[in-house]
């Protein structure tokens, strides 16, 4: 469905260059992030790397948020404030999230959707827990090591 | 046994055996008299062999008999083999049999070797693959040293694999073996058990499976007999130490990160709707239990609550005071959710020594106690003094905690005999040790491994007060606690599903959650 919109969006451009040249999808950068909000995260990231509009729109927050609770009701607002405070969206995203999703995928179960989303936040916390380990001056106490209690997520090809 | 089965093989063992079955002398009584000497029982069958030989030359008789039930052509070259073996010295005479079997038959049979190798030395004179590769061809040496008769002469068949196996299950018997000789009281014997199996060691494989377990259970077997039953090293690891250990072993398998998510959710529901609430922890470590507890308590229905948390943990050596530290980071933590938390540490070596004063609990907010894996220390009875497990158990009561969680292992690891110990902590930690192997995180896995191995150490070579890990099984547990007054509460399905999700995100192969009756278990 995204890539139809793309689509449209090219064809309308194709089009416009012939009776008006000067329509740019960048000098409406309220539709074009109307578009992006719909984008899955591999896409996001691929058009953070168009140009520089796109990339600055992209790194925004409140996509990425939308992202996140994407398949759950609208969380309340309290949500916002903590996660901003542990290191916002995009990072909760590609670093819970994502891989939440993924793995469990397989058996997901639709009433899972918000259970996913409170574990995903829960480690999220742990980690930026262990992050605020490693910045202190007593950062050995966790060891010398980046904070890994999130490492489990990660397949065992990337690392 | 085999050793009486494989008397009667061998067609040309006639001769000059006395059949001066009639008077056996006892058994066990014999045979621990003449150590160094030759067996007694099979003296009166006819045959001299050293008893310290026993086990090698039954070895070698079943794998000749193997050897003569693979190639039966090579039976009728025996049949009219003109060179006479002296039967009744059975080590030589099975030895220069299986020679006959593998090499050609037209070969120079003198095989002398050096009597008093054990596995290790022999490996190093041969010149092709060490012993405990799979698919090793046989190995023989030819050294032609000429020292007393006996010959010895270890070959390798290609059935290594097999033998792999056995050799784990000899492993495991000879184990069995050595602690019950400990039960016993007989540390002469245990300590030749002892070396046995060092020996065996070395032809298994001990990076993974049994091999490494049963290294384990060695040392700490070893420990016992060798330096009593004090503990030592083992339980004087430096908090800091044990911290990094702990640490390692969250990572490396869900079982501590299964314990907090699921304590958290039960504490969460528990303080439902209280808006005061204080949380006992019995072990602070590096206090990773409790953001996920902070961020689900900021994010409830109705707002946060005032937090706090009381940890207990060891006193810090060198003035570092660690409990601090972990509050600060918490409450750090707390203040960018907006959960407004107080933080308080108490230092203790031991938990029994922890007063309720201490920990200053008001009596209009709610409690919850947390013990991981904490109060199976206190189950070692001292008669001079109550049970510390009593103790604690009725101050926590007296709290009127609004719930407690417990997590422990589930295991029975405080019976009072030793080898009925010794067989369900091998069970118990073989399993743990497959299952840290089936985690496919990449972590590294030694530092979780050493961890394991202190708490084996523990359970075997301890007694008394060293010994802290007295694991019991639920059951127990259940009974232990509704005895002090607590009532239980099952743990719902918002913890079942946590756990669930969060096993199927470790990805791991044969973990599963069980549900018994109200409480879980991985």
């Amino acid at each position: 469905m995204v890539q139809t919109h793309r689509c449209e969006d090219h064809e309308t451009v194709g089009e416009n260059k012939e009776k008006r040249p000067k329509f740019f999808i960048n000098d409406h950068v309220d539709i074009l992030i109307e578009i992006l909000k719909r984008l899955d995260g591999r896409s996001l990231c691929v058009a953070a790397s168009v140009c520089r509009l796109w990339c600055t729109i992209a790194r925004n927050d409140s996509l990425w948020e939308n992202l996140c609770f994407r398949h759950v009701s609208p969380p309340p607002s309290s949500v916002r404030s903590v996660v901003l405070a542990l290191g916002g969206y995009k990072r909760l995203y590609t670093g819970c999230v994502r891989p939440v999703r993924s793995r469990l995928g397989r058996m997901r179960k639709a009433s899972w959707a918000r259970d996913e989303v409170q574990l995903s936040l829960s480690l999220f916390c742990v980690d930026y827990y262990e992050r605020l380990g490693g910045s202190n001056s007593n950062g050995r106490l966790v060891g010398e090591s980046s904070p890994s209690s999130l490492m489990f997520l990660c397949k065992p090809v990337n690392v | 046994m085999v050793l009486y089965d494989s008397a009667t093989l061998g067609g040309s063992c006639s001769g000059s055996s006395s059949s001066s079955s009639s008077s056996k002398p006892p058994p066990l009584q014999q045979r621990q008299q003449t150590q160094q000497d030759i067996d007694g029982l099979l003296a009166g069958a006819g045959y001299r062999v050293r008893s310290s030989e026993l086990r090698k030359v039954a070895q070698r008789l079943e794998r000749l008999e193997t050897a003569m039930v693979n190639s039966p052509a090579d039976l009728s070259q025996l049949a009219s083999d003109t060179i006479h073996y002296n039967p009744s010295d059975l080590a030589s005479w099975v030895d220069s049999l299986l020679s006959e079997f593998i090499q050609p038959p037209n070969c120079p049979s003198a095989f002398i070797m050096d009597a008093e190798t054990n596995q290790t030395v022999v490996s190093d004179a041969w010149t092709t693959a060490e012993p405990h590769m799979p698919q090793v061809h046989q190995n023989i040496s030819y050294e032609q040293q000429s020292l007393n008769n006996q010959l010895t002469v270890d070959n390798q068949l290609t059935v290594v694999t097999a033998m792999e196996e056995d050799s784990g299950i000899r492993l495991v018997h000879m184990l069995m073996t050595c602690a019950e000789c400990v039960q016993r009281g007989d540390f002469s014997l245990a300590t030749s058990c002892l070396e046995d199996m060092q020996g065996l060691l070395t032809r298994v494989n001990t990076v993974c499976g049994i091999g490494k377990v049963a290294g384990h259970f060695i040392d700490a077997l070893s420990r016992r007999i060798f330096q009593g039953i004090g503990g030592g090293s083992i339980n004087g690891g430096s908090a800091y130490e044990n911290e990094i250990l702990y640490h390692h072993f969250y990572e490396a398998c869900p079982y501590l990160k299964f314990a907090h998510f699921t304590a958290n959710q039960a504490i969460l529901e528990a303080f439902d709707g209280h808006d005061c609430v204080h949380v006992v922890d019995f072990n602070l470590m590096h206090g990773l239990q409790w953001p996920a507890l902070i961020q689900a308590l900021a994010l409830r229905p109705g707002g946060p609550p005032l937090l706090r948390l009381t940890g207990i943990g060891p006193p810090s050596p060198d003035g570092r005071d660690s409990l601090r530290e972990i509050g600060l980071r918490l409450a750090e933590l707390a203040r960018s959710v907006n959960v407004r938390f107080a933080f308080r540490g108490v230092a203790a070596s031991r938990l029994e020594d922890v007063k309720p004063w201490m920990l200053q609990v008001n009596p209009k907010e709610s409690v919850a106690v947390n013990s991981i894996m904490q109060l199976h220390r206190l189950l070692g009875s001292d008669l001079n003094r109550n049970s510390p497990i009593e103790t604690v158990l009725s101050w926590i009561r007296s709290l009127n905690p609004k719930i407690m969680t417990v997590v422990e292992q589930e295991a029975n690891h405080n019976q009072p005999g030793f080898l009925d110990r010794f067989t369900e902590a091998l069970h118990y930690y073989s399993t743990m040790f497959d299952s840290l192997e089936a985690c496919t995180v990449q972590t590294n896995k030694a530092l979780a491994e050493i961890y394991i191995q202190r708490e084996i150490a523990n359970v075997v070579s301890c007694e008394g007060s060293a010994r802290v890990e007295r694991h019991e099984p639920l059951s127990k547990w259940r009974t232990r606690l509704s005895g002090a007054g607590f009532r239980p509460l099952h743990l719902g399905s918002n913890a079942y599903k946590q756990a669930s999700m969060l096993l199927t995100l470790f990805s791991a192969e044969g973990y599963s959650v069980e549900e018994n009756d109200g409480c879980l278990t991985l």
